[in-house]
C-alpha cells in the first residue's frame, strides 16, 4: 500500500546503509586524502617540459644541441635559449642558456613535437607552487635537465619507442661508419 | 549510582557552602548561585554547539561516502577552533544602505531568545534551573523572539534577496508554529499541566515491567511527536524546511549581509535554537530524563536526557542529509493543510484514549482517529501534485 | 496608594526590589510607546512598538500575572507585531510621506499643548478615583489550571464566541488573498 510517508522512509534507509557502510565497505570511501596519497596520473599526463640527459652526467649527456626550433615554435615564446660559443667564438652544439617560464607555458607540447633530437620531453611534476609570481617560476637549465632513466619512469611506452629509435639510429650510423671504413681501407691499400 | 546522579546539584552546594564559610554574604550566594548555573547551562550547549557543527559536516560526509573535516585536531574534532577563528578575523561588512541599528541589533535578538529557552528544560531529576508553572507557554512565548530578528536580519539589510528570504522564513515559522504547538498542548494535556517537570514524572513508570510509558509510544503520542518534530525542524529553518537560507535559492535570505562574527551569532543561535527545541521534544515526547529500561537506571539521568538530545540531533542530522529541500508553496500546504488537521487528530485522539480509560479501548480509538485523517489526507496530498494535463492560452 | 509604592521603593530598595523589576519594564515601556508614536523611520517606529509590547509583558511578569505574560508576548510578540510586520514589508512604503493632517497646521505647539492636555484630565482622574483608597486586595497567585477551569467553565460561552469569531476572520481573510479561476 502506498502509505504517504513512505518514500521518506525509504530514504532515511538508504542513507543510513551509506551512513553505515562508509565505516566497513572499504569500497565506498573513494577519498584519496593529499597529500599522504598522491593521484595516479596516466601516462599521457603532461604538465611542463624538462630536457633529457643520457648518461649519469648532465651537462655532458645532454640531448639539446640548441637548434632554437622549440624557442621559435613556442607559441607563447616561453623558452629561451643562448647558444654556447668556445673560447675562439665558435658556435657549440649545446645551449649556454636554456630557460623556460613556466608561468607563460600553455603545456601544449609543440617544443616536443618539433624536436629533431629527441632531447624535450614533458614532464608530469605539478608541485610547482612558489612564494614568488616571477623569479621562481623560471626554470632554468639545471633546473631543467633530468635523466633518461627519469624520463623512462615516467612516460614508459614513449622512452621505449624513443630509446628503440635512438638505438637504431646508431646502429645504422656505426654500420654505415663500418662500411665506409670498409670501403675505404681496400681503397686504400690498392692506392697504396 | 546515586552519587553520580546528584553530582552537579552536590558540587554546586558543596561550593556556594564553602564560600558561604569565607564569609560572603546570603543574597550573594543567592546569586552566586544562579549564576552557577546559567553558566553552566550555557556553557553545555555551546560546547554541543561546537561538538555538533563538526559532526553535522562529518555525519553528513559519511551519508554521502567521504571523509569528513579530518585535519584539524584528532579525527577534526577541533574544526569549530578554526571555524571560529576565522568567523572572528573576518571583516564585518556593513552595506552603505543598510539601516545600522537594526543590522546590529538582530543578530543579538536572534540569540537572547535562543538562550532563554534554555531556562525551563529538565536536565535531571531536579535539574530544571527555572521552574515555571506555565513553561511549555513560556517556551513557545520566548521563541516568537526569533521571528522579529529575522525580520530586523532581512529588512536591515537593505537588500532585495534579504528582504524577500525574512518574508519566507518568517512565513514558515509561522505557519508551522500553530502544528508545533498544538501537538505541545496534547502532551501538556495528558499530563495534566504546562510545567515541563511534571510532563517528565507522566512519563514515568514501566507498563508490564519493563516498557516505558512514553508518550512516543503512544498512537496520539507518535503523531504528535512526529509533527512536533517537523515543526521543530522549520522552525530551526533546518533542512528540508531550510528555503530562507539555502544557497541556490536566495544566497542566504536574510542571512545575506553578515559576515564575520555577526554570522557566527546567527549560526550558532540556530543551532542552540535546535537544540533547545530537541530538548523539548525530549521532555515532551521521549520522558525526559527516564532511563527507558529500569535496570538503565544506574546511568545518571542528566546523561539520558543529554544523550536522547543527542539522538534526536543526529536523526535531524540524517533527515537533512537525505531529504530536498521543499519548496515555499509546498512548504505551506504541508503545514496548513496537512500537519494543522493531523494535530487536531492527535489531539482528539489523545482525549479519547485519556477519557475511555486509558485502556485496549482507548488505544484502538486513539488509534483509528489518528490513522484515518492520516490516510485521507496522505494520499488526497500526494495526489494534488501530480502533474496535470497541460493547456496552452495562446499557442492554439 | 501609589505614593506608597514610590516611598518605599526608594527607602529600602533592596528588600523592594519586586518593585524595581516593575517600575524599570514600565519606564522601558513608556519610553518605547513614546519613541513608536515620535519616529519617522517606520521600521523603527514598528520595533519600538514591539518592544514596549515585551516591555508590558514583563511588567505582568513582574506583577505575578504568569499567564497573561506569557500569553501577551506569544500574542503581541509573535503575532501582532508579525502582522504589523508583514504589512509593512508587503507594502514596502520606501518614501515615507508625511501627510499633512488638519492639526498639522497648529505645528508642534499645538501638539504639545493637546497632549498636556490630555494628560493633565489623565492624571487628574486617576489621582482623584476612589480605586487608590480602597486596600488592596491579598494578591493570589492563580495557578494555570484554575485559569482553564474557568475558561472552560464559567466563560466557555465568551471562548466559543471569540473561537467563532475568529474563525470567520480566518476564512474571511483566506477568500479574500484566493484568486479567481481562471
Amino acid at each position: 500500500m502506498n502509505l504517504p510517508g513512505a518514500g521518506l522512509i525509504q530514504g532515511l534507509a538508504v542513507t543510513a546503509r551509506n551512513f553505515v557502510g562508509s565505516y566497513f565497505e572499504k569500497a565506498r570511501m573513494t577519498t584519496e586524502q593529499y597529500p599522504e596519497e598522491r593521484p595516479k596520473l596516466p601516462e599521457n599526463a603532461r604538465s611542463f617540459p624538462f630536457l633529457v640527459f643520457d648518461g649519469d652526467d648532465a651537462e655532458a649527456g645532454m640531448r639539446c644541441v640548441a637548434c632554437k626550433i622549440c624557442e621559435k615554435e613556442c607559441p607563447p615564446q616561453c623558452i629561451l635559449i643562448v647558444q654556447d660559443r668556445d673560447e675562439a667564438g665558435k658556435a657549440l652544439k649545446r645551449p649556454k642558456v636554456f630557460e623556460i617560464d613556466i608561468a607563460v607555458c600553455m603545456s601544449c607540447q609543440i617544443c616536443v613535437e618539433v624536436c629533431p633530437f629527441d632531447s624535450i620531453r614533458m614532464d608530469q611534476d605539478y608541485e610547482l607552487s612558489s612564494f614568488d609570481r616571477f623569479a621562481p617560476l623560471v626554470l632554468d637549465k639545471a633546473k631543467l635537465l633530468k635523466s633518461n632513466e627519469y624520463y623512462q619512469s615516467i612516460h614508459p611506452t614513449e622512452a621505449a619507442e624513443t630509446d628503440a629509435r635512438l638505438e637504431a639510429d646508431r646502429k645504422k650510423k656505426e654500420a654505415a661508419a663500418a662500411a665506409k671504413a670498409a670501403k675505404a681501407k681496400p681503397a686504400e691499400g690498392a692506392a697504396g | 549510582m546515586n552519587l553520580l546522579e546528584r553530582a552537579p546539584i552536590e558540587l554546586k552546594a558543596w561550593l556556594l557552602n564553602l564560600l558561604g564559610v569565607f564569609g560572603v554574604p546570603d543574597w550573594a550566594l543567592a546569586i552566586l548561585s544562579a549564576l552557577l548555573i546559567i553558566g553552566t547551562v550555557i556553557a553545555v550547549f555551546l560546547g554541543l554547539f561546537a561538538l555538533t557543527s563538526v559532526m553535522e559536516r562529518k555525519i553528513l560526509a559519511r551519508v554521502q561516502n567521504r571523509l569528513g573535516p579530518n585535519r584539524v585536531g584528532p579525527f577534526g574534532l577541533f574544526q569549530p577552533v578554526a571555524d571560529g577563528i576565522k568567523m572572528i578575523t573576518k571583516e564585518d561588512l556593513v552595506p552603505r544602505g543598510a539601516d545600522p541599528i537594526v543590522h546590529f541589533l538582530a543578530p543579538v535578538v536572534m540569540m537572547v531568545p535562543a538562550l532563554l529557552v534554555l531556562a525551563i528544560l529538565p536536565y535531571g531529576r531536579d535539574m530544571v534551573p527555572v521552574e515555571l508553572e506555565a513553561g511549555i507557554l513560556y517556551f513557545f512565548a520566548v521563541g516568537a523572539g526569533t521571528e522579529v530578528a529575522v525580520f530586523m536580519a532581512g529588512w536591515g539589510s537593505n537588500n532585495k534577496y534579504s528582504v524577500l528570504g525574512a518574508m519566507r522564513a518568517i512565513a514558515q515559522m509561522i505557519s508551522y508554529e500553530i502544528p508545533l504547538v498544538l501537538s505541545a498542548i496534547v502532551a501538556a494535556m495528558i499530563a495534566g499541566s504546562l510545567m515541563p517537570s511534571v510532563i517528565v514524572a507522566a512519563q514515568g513508570g514501566f507498563a508490564f515491567g519493563f516498557v516505558p510509558q512514553w508518550f512516543v509510544f503512544t498512537p496520539w503520542g507518535f503523531t504528535a511527536g512526529l509533527i512536533f518534530y517537523i515543526g521543530a525542524l522549520a522552525e530551526s529553518n533546518r533542512s528540508p524546511f531550510d528555503l530562507p537560507e539555502g544557497e541556490s535559492e536566495l544566497v542566504a535570505g536574510h542571512l545575506t549581509e553578515y559576515s564575520g562574527f555577526k554570522y557566527a551569532t546567527f549560526f550558532m543561535a540556530e543551532y542552540v535554537g535546535m537544540f533547545a527545541i530537541c530538548g523539548l521534544f525530549v521532555t515532551l515526547f521521549l520522558g525526559g530524563w527516564q532511563a527507558p529500561l529500569p535496570f538503565l537506571e544506574i546511568i545518571p539521568s542528566w546523561c539520558w536526557f543529554f544523550g536522547k538530545v543527542c539522538f534526536v540531533a543526529f536523526t535531524m542530522i540524517w533527515v537533512r542529509a537525505t531529504l530536498p529541500r521543499l519548496r515555499i508553496d509546498h512548504l505551506l500546504a504541508f503545514a496548513w493543510k496537512f500537519l494543522l488537521p493531523m494535530s487536531f487528530a492527535a489531539f482528539l485522539a489523545a482525549a479519547c484514549w485519556h477519557y475511555a480509560g486509558r485502556g485496549a479501548l482507548g488505544w484502538g480509538m486513539s488509534l483509528v482517529i489518528v490513522a484515518v485523517p492520516y490516510l485521507a489526507l496522505g494520499t488526497s496530498f500526494t495526489r494534488r501534485f501530480a502533474v496535470s494535463k497541460r493547456t496552452y492560452q495562446f499557442s492554439e | 496608594m501609589m505614593c506608597d509604592f514610590f516611598h518605599s521603593l526608594c527607602a529600602d530598595p533592596v528588600n523592594a526590589i519586586g518593585g524595581w523589576f516593575v517600575l524599570l519594564p514600565a519606564a522601558v515601556l513608556l519610553l518605547a510607546a513614546a519613541a513608536s508614536v515620535v519616529l519617522r523611520n517606520l521600521i523603527h517606529a514598528a520595533l519600538c512598538l514591539t518592544l514596549s509590547f515585551i516591555a508590558l509583558g514583563v511588567v505582568y511578569l513582574a506583577l505575578g500575572a504568569e499567564f497573561v505574560g506569557f500569553v501577551q508576548l506569544l500574542v503581541y510578540v509573535g503575532a501582532v507585531a508579525m502582522v504589523i510586520v508583514f504589512a509593512i514589508l508587503l507594502t514596502r512604503p520606501d518614501e515615507l510621506e508625511r501627510s499633512r493632517s488638519f492639526f498639522a497646521g497648529f505645528g508642534p505647539a499645538g501638539g504639545a499643548a493637546a497632549a498636556l492636555a490630555t494628560l493633565a484630565v489623565l492624571l487628574g482622574a486617576i489621582f482623584t478615583s476612589p480605586t487608590g483608597d480602597r486596600p488592596m486586595p491579598p494578591a493570589v497567585a492563580v495557578p494555570v489550571a484554575d485559569l482553564g477551569k474557568a475558561l472552560m467553565g464559567d466563560y466557555v460561552v465568551a471562548l466559543i464566541v471569540i473561537g467563532v469569531l475568529l474563525t470567520a476572520a480566518l476564512v474571511g481573510a483566506a477568500v479574500l488573498a484566493m484568486e479567481d479561476e481562471p
